[in-house]
């Protein structure tokens, strides 16, 4: 499987060949943000999208009479004329909808995380790669974020030397109160629990910036307010390479206003903490960038901006490069399918260590 | 045409939210985790000659609220500048619950039925016409604000923009009305895309309104690009303009940040504050360089 291929991440819009018809699977909370950041798009239209009736789609009938809506995706694959889908439904019904999109050799974004079968993830990124035409990506959407891509090149340039070990901890206040389980998010097999939802975030920046550990030991899952559901969820990462880290991922902590996922990383040569502020820098010896002792980049000195923004510059930047990869296959592509296997793979691991197997 | 207040001090220090630092944010959090702070801090906003105030419809706006209508002796000239909704109570509530039934949940769970005159109506007859729930999720929102003069009322970034790009034009035409009709006051919209969201109003043919979205030169939270907010501040500008984020959350010096905002020709700012301190230098700043 071929990982990410690298490129620039902030190559937002290339030169319109032509317009990219597209539509979306479920429109609740991603598939609205989804909807709206590719509104105005120059060249990629959201001309169709499939779900469920309810509030939103009330409104997109309403109001957006360019967008044709569907009951159920099969229909709307059938009889709709599209280059591209984007899959934000709830995880356990991803994996049907993909297989059906890759027989039509359509491009997917799917939403994470990718599927909840490590079986189907590698298949479907095997079946990506035979895709040489169309461009298939996982919507990890922290490897976007202006820090994160700059954490990423620091530790490419080998700044603070060989890493040693990490901490990467992802925290939140999703959900701080018991009785709230009707949804998706409180069945583990529809994709819910902390580590499917939120703490795969942390997973797959782990994944990304160090790749797949060769071992997960110490798992354990702890639930707090849920009662089908993990809520915290820790464990410890070795790699043959030496590195040894840590997962800390809690989304039932309510001194956190919103979630924020944080990185700390120590090398031979210096240490870096990361979070959606900043980066903060510790380097053992001065380079020609950096002074001997702490260096802090804020966030406003990182940030690029983007084209529209919505909730943030890393959902426009994710979907932009789903955009410029529809018409451009052999575009750069930071969370392919195989990138999305890759985090499944760990995900597992760690409910395998957790439950003895 | 709304007649904005040049410097009006926002919220964001009291309430924990800091883009600098997660530590700045809690230390803030701490700080002002008492109420009397947050009055103290406000009495000393107004005794510098601010009297302009944007506070977000947050839980703790409402104590806020309460306590300016009960000391309005001592803020006889205030204007607020409300803000709805608060958007992570919304983001936190659809996570944890979905779309539906958060709804339900914010317009059920403060009795919005009864005291809008709406009981006896079916929730579910009402979530069906989008424009007629947004009128009655500002009136919750608005209820903290009641007795309190305002000028303007914001929607919130993160509804203005997702709105923008959904491109539901009957929202905001509604939003506009509303407010305008119901409160007396100016619709606001906050937003993080100036320029867009500027072109949209005029398609969506509406005349009245005021813009808060980022202004400052390193372009720190302004979509598209900086280039293109400064091509649109030469420009003829159909709607007023009050620029936040002007110092890029500490990135930019004081009075670099007021002379590139002033160069723009905006003349209102939105700015927070914790400090008296820090309100007597930003107040200084922009009004030496008016």
């Amino acid at each position: 499987m071929t990982p990410a291929t690298s490129g620039a991440i902030r190559d937002l819009a290339s030169e319109p060949k032509k317009t990219a018809k597209a539509a979306i699977i479920g429109v609740g909370r991603m598939g609205l943000t989804h909807l709206s950041i590719f509104g105005g798009h120059p060249f990629f239209k959201i001309t169709a999208a499939a779900d469920g009736a309810s509030l939103i789609t009330h409104g997109i009938s309403k109001y957006r009479k360019d967008i044709k809506l569907f009951n159920n995706y099969e229909e709307m694959l059938k009889n709709e004329e599209l280059d591209a889908v984007v899959i934000a439904t709830p995880p356990h019904l991803h994996a049907p909808m993909i297989e059906a999109a890759l027989q039509q050799g359509l491009s997917i974004f799917v939403e994470k995380p990718f599927t909840l079968d490590l079986g189907q993830a590698r298949k479907f990124a095997l079946q990506s790669e035979a895709q040489p035409n169309a461009f298939h990506q996982v919507g990890y959407v922290c490897r976007y974020t202006d820090v994160y891509i700059r954490l990423k090149e620091i530790l490419q340039s080998e700044l603070i030397g060989r890493i040693i070990s990490f901490n990467a901890e992802m925290n939140g206040c999703t959900v701080i109160s018991k009785g709230n389980e009707s949804g998706w998010r409180g069945e583990r097999n529809t994709g819910g629990g902390c580590l499917n939802e939120f703490g795969s975030h942390a997973v797959d920046m782990i994944v990304n910036l160090f790749g797949r550990p060769s071992q997960v030991v110490g798992s354990s899952l702890q639930s707090i307010y849920s009662t089908k559901v993990e809520d915290l969820v820790r464990s410890t990462f070795i790699y043959t390479s030496g590195i040894v880290g840590s997962l800390y991922a809690n989304w039932s902590d309510p001194s956190y206003r919103k979630p924020v996922l944080k990185v700390d990383i120590l090398g031979d040569k210096g240490r870096i903490m990361a979070d959606f502020y900043g980066l903060k820098i510790y380097m053992n010896h001065a380079d020609s960038s950096y002074k001997k002792g702490w260096n802090t980049i804020h966030l406003p000195d990182l940030t690029e901006p983007v084209p529209f923004y919505v909730r943030g510059n890393e959902f426009t930047r994710e979907l932009y490069e789903f955009a410029n990869g529809v018409l451009d296959p052999a575009g750069a592509n930071h969370c392919s399918f195989a990138d999305g296997a890759a985090t499944q793979e760990v995900i597992d691991m760690i409910f395998a260590d957790a439950s003895g197997e | 045409m709304i007649q904005l207040d040049s410097v009006i001090l926002g919220d964001n220090q009291f309430f924990g939210i800091n883009h600098m630092s997660q530590e700045k944010g809690q230390e803030l959090a701490e700080r002002f985790s008492d109420l009397d702070k947050i009055y103290k801090a406000y009495h000393t906003a107004y005794e510098l000659g601010i009297h302009a105030f944007m506070l977000n419809s947050n839980d703790r706006a409402a104590e806020i609220c309460n306590y300016f209508r009960t000391h309005k002796s001592d803020f006889p000239e205030m204007v607020l500048y409300p803000s709805l909704p608060y958007p992570h109570k919304y983001a936190n509530l659809v996570a944890e619950k979905g779309i539906a039934a958060t709804i339900q949940d914010v317009l059920s769970g403060q009795s919005a039925l009864d005291l809008l005159g709406m009981a006896g109506k079916s929730l579910g007859l009402l979530t069906g016409d989008l424009t007629k729930l947004m009128e009655l999720l500002v009136d919750v929102e608005m209820k903290m604000f009641k007795g309190l003069d305002f000028k303007a009322i914001y929607l919130q970034n993160v509804i203005t923009d997702l709105l923008l790009g959904l491109e539901f034009k009957e929202i905001f035409i509604q939003y506009s009305k509303h407010i305008e009709k119901k409160y007396s006051a100016t619709p606001g919209f906050l937003t993080m895309n100036v320029p867009r969201l500027s072109a949209f109003l005029q398609e969506c043919g509406i005349t009245n309104a005021t813009i808060c979205g980022s202004v400052n030169k390193s372009g720190y939270l302004m979509s598209p690009n900086v280039a293109t907010y400064e091509t649109y501040f030469i420009g003829p500008q159909p709607y007023p303009i009050t620029a936040m984020s002007i110092f890029a959350s500490g990135a930019i010096a004081p009075s670099e940040a007021v002379d590139y905002v002033k160069a723009q020709g905006i003349s209102s700012i939105v700015f927070g504050a914790s400090t008296r301190a820090h309100m007597l230098e930003s107040m200084q700043f922009v009004q030496g360089h008016q």
